[in-house]
């Protein structure tokens, strides 16, 4: 166990003055040495805030505030969990939370690195057991714990694009039913000068599987646009570097196979209903 | 004459008009779950936030009610200024903190999150059974507490507050009768909630807690602009803010924002491909009957009668599928509503599609106009063919 990483937690309330206008008035502060804080970016891009600036800070409305000052800006991480709540984050020496929120000596979690990464299972139980009203976890265990908000909107998600598949898929065999019954003439015509039955539904197939893939294909552009549209709208309301929405190879390939598929397969069932009926009646004879 | 006609051609392509009729009808229940996704988080809230009449929430200042965890100071004094202004008619204060109970019978470490509340004017719960919260010792708790701890009604309870799993230490302790069973609004349904007297919880929090709350519900007098009264409770109590139903829904749309972007996006979506999908099976319905439409005109059909029969099988298509589609919206709602119910915190309560009748109406209505669109410009094409030309062209072909 080479690291321990004491955490302390706890939501403090900052006067969002900076001194120059804060403390122009009479200084109401509790202690005269500022307690040195490190604010993240979306924090001092709202208030208006710089490094060196002074600011009151209190554990709670109301109470009398002590005085900090900025001596850091953060930037905050790519926390999905986080990404709705759009709250400021504050971080200082642990001394300083402890004594601003009467705390006393105490943290609300202890971060711990282990030495190997097999060691973690052994470090729990040895924590579990010698250290009673202590509850070990993994980093890994608390981060699928945390990810039931990501979990159920992914199955929202997967839903979703379940209805909008089964709805594309009725839209493209009526389509492509329409396009082949289109080529009624062509077929009887096709038929009527000595083409097998086989080679008109190759035909067909294919012209059919082509239209699907040149669809797919303006389809996966459109999509690419959408996604770059939906990154850079989501990340300008939320102001985070988190991607909203990603086009893997994996998607890619499943939308095109899908309606590749989809293409070839009711180009087969129109064409063989085509084939089936004589050219005669085929031309209206 | 024009309804036979456009069910004959119908039936004629029965594959076809079967495709069409379950493309509108899907098209038409993403639709319509969309429109109830993107009104039912805001009715949904707002009813919660309503239920018994309270219309405002007075949280610590620059917070949200319960999103920390700050408290409010002086809360008597606070209450005795809020009752200076006449339009508040009452007002709930409410604590919130985690209690712990001794010796459960189900034998389970069970915490808890217990309300301290005034049982005259609570408004965060519906009593289910049993007796109100009141005196210094009665209290009642949901579902999910009596399961973990297997209490019954009439128990005693040793509940703690400030528990120190470590140490097994607590800074306050009272024995409790469980008088009832309630349905909390605000809280998830898997969470064990108890709520007791606000004195007594104050009492057990020790100095930290005496005389202060979490927040106030305030309810105003009727015909009173609620928003008028947050503004003078902004001014004359510096350090609360208060939110009103409005305020909150703000909030809430900011928080779930995303829902109600993705419902008008695929809403549209659903109305575009609807309306494709009509004006192309109209379309090529109409190629294929050049002939037949000019033979029509040929032996006197008026314009106007082919253009209102192609029309009506476009609308027949969109009405068919619409009615097939409200049937399919109206469960896959519920279908989603059961995936987006287990987001971790959520009130039970709390829905995420709501049905309303005027909305939905509304939507599938656009949904009928747009096919009904669909074969207006197919037909009027079609019905202003030159009659001799077009009868000569499909004799050569």
């Amino acid at each position: 166990m080479p690291g321990v990483c004491p955490l302390l937690l706890l939501l403090g309330f900052v006067s969002t003055a900076p001194a120059a206008r804060a403390m122009r008035g009479p200084d109401t502060t509790r202690v005269t040495v500022p307690i040195p804080i490190a604010i993240d970016q979306q924090l001092a891009d709202d208030a208006g805030l710089r490094v060196g600036d002074r600011v009151a800070l209190a554990g709670e409305p109301g109470a009398t505030p002590d005085s900090a000052v900025i001596v850091a800006i953060t930037i905050q991480p790519a926390d999905p969990s986080e990404v709705a709540r759009r709250e400021y984050r504050l971080h200082m020496h642990l001394a300083d939370l402890q004594t601003l929120v009467g705390y006393g000596d105490r943290v609300d979690k202890f971060a711990i690195a282990t030495r190997r990464p097999g060691d973690d299972t052994a470090v729990i139980g040895r924590i579990d057991d010698a250290a009673f009203g202590f509850r070990a976890w993994r980093s890994s265990d608390i981060a699928v714990r945390t990810s039931q908000t990501f979990r159920v909107v992914s199955r929202f998600h997967r839903a979703i694009g379940g209805i909008t598949i089964v709805a594309s898929t009725i839209f493209l065999l009526c389509i492509l039913l329409l396009k082949v019954e289109e080529r009624r003439r062509d077929v009887a015509a096709l038929r009527l000068i000595g083409i097998s039955r086989r080679s008109v539904v190759t035909s067909v197939v294919l012209e059919a599987g082509l239209i699907a893939l040149v669809g797919s294909a303006f389809g996966t552009l459109v999509g690419w646009i959408g996604s770059l549209i939906i990154n850079w709208h989501y990340r300008g309301v939320y102001r985070t570097p988190l991607a909203f929405s990603i086009v893997t190879p994996e998607i890619v390939v499943l939308a095109v196979g899908l309606s590749l598929v989809l293409g070839l397969g009711a180009g087969l069932a129109a064409a063989l209903r085509l084939v089936r009926v004589p050219p005669l009646t085929l031309l209206g004879r | 004459m024009r309804l036979a006609r456009a069910g004959a051609t119908l039936v004629r392509y029965p594959l076809r008009s079967a495709l069409a009729i379950a493309g509108v009808a899907v098209a038409a229940a993403l639709l319509l779950d969309m429109v109830m996704l993107s009104s039912g988080m805001r009715d949904s809230f707002r009813t919660m936030l309503l239920v018994r009449g309270f219309q405002l929430r007075i949280a610590p200042k620059g917070t949200l009610p319960f999103d920390s965890e700050a408290t409010i100071g002086d809360a008597t004094a606070i209450v005795t200024t809020l009752r200076q202004n006449r339009d508040i008619v009452a007002i709930s204060p409410v604590l919130g903190a985690q209690v712990h109970l001794l010796g459960a019978r189900s034998g389970a470490e069970v915490t808890s999150f217990a309300l301290g509340v005034d049982g005259a004017v609570e408004g965060d719960y519906e009593l289910e059974r049993g007796v109100q919260v009141g005196g210094t010792d009665r209290a009642v708790a949901n579902a999910a507490f009596l399961a973990a701890s297997g209490a019954r009604i009439g128990d005693t309870l040793d509940i703690v507050t400030g528990f120190d799993p470590q140490l097994r230490t607590y800074t306050g302790r009272r024995r409790l009768v469980l008088a009832g069973r309630a349905r909390f609004y605000y809280t998830a349904s898997r969470q064990p909630v108890l709520a007791l007297p606000l004195t007594t919880l104050q009492a057990m929090a020790g100095t930290a807690r005496r005389d202060r709350v979490s927040l106030f519900m305030a309810r105003v007098r009727d015909g009173v602009d609620p928003d008028v009264v947050r503004d003078w409770v902004d001014r004359t109590v510096p350090r609360v803010s208060a939110l009103s139903v409005a305020s909150a829904l703000k909030q809430v749309d900011a928080r779930m924002g995303y829902f109600r972007q993705l419902a008008f996006i695929l809403g549209g979506i659903s109305l575009a491909v609807g309306f494709l999908l009509v004006t192309t099976l109209v379309t090529v319905s109409v190629n294929e009957r050049i002939g037949e439409i000019a033979v029509m005109r040929a032996i006197g059909v008026s314009r106007a009668h082919v253009v209102q029969q192609i029309v009506v099988e476009g609308l027949a298509l969109t009405l068919l599928g619409t009615l097939v589609g409200l049937a399919i919206g109206i469960v896959t709602a519920r279908v989603l509503n059961g995936i987006l119910g287990d987001f971790p915190g959520l009130p039970a309560s709390f829905r995420f599609f709501v049905f309303r009748a005027r909305a939905a109406w509304a939507s599938l209505g656009l949904l009928v106009a747009a096919g009904m669109l669909a074969g207006i410009y197919p037909a009027w094409r079609a019905a202003s063919l030159p009659i001799a030309g077009t009868l000569r062209r499909e004799a050569v072909a």
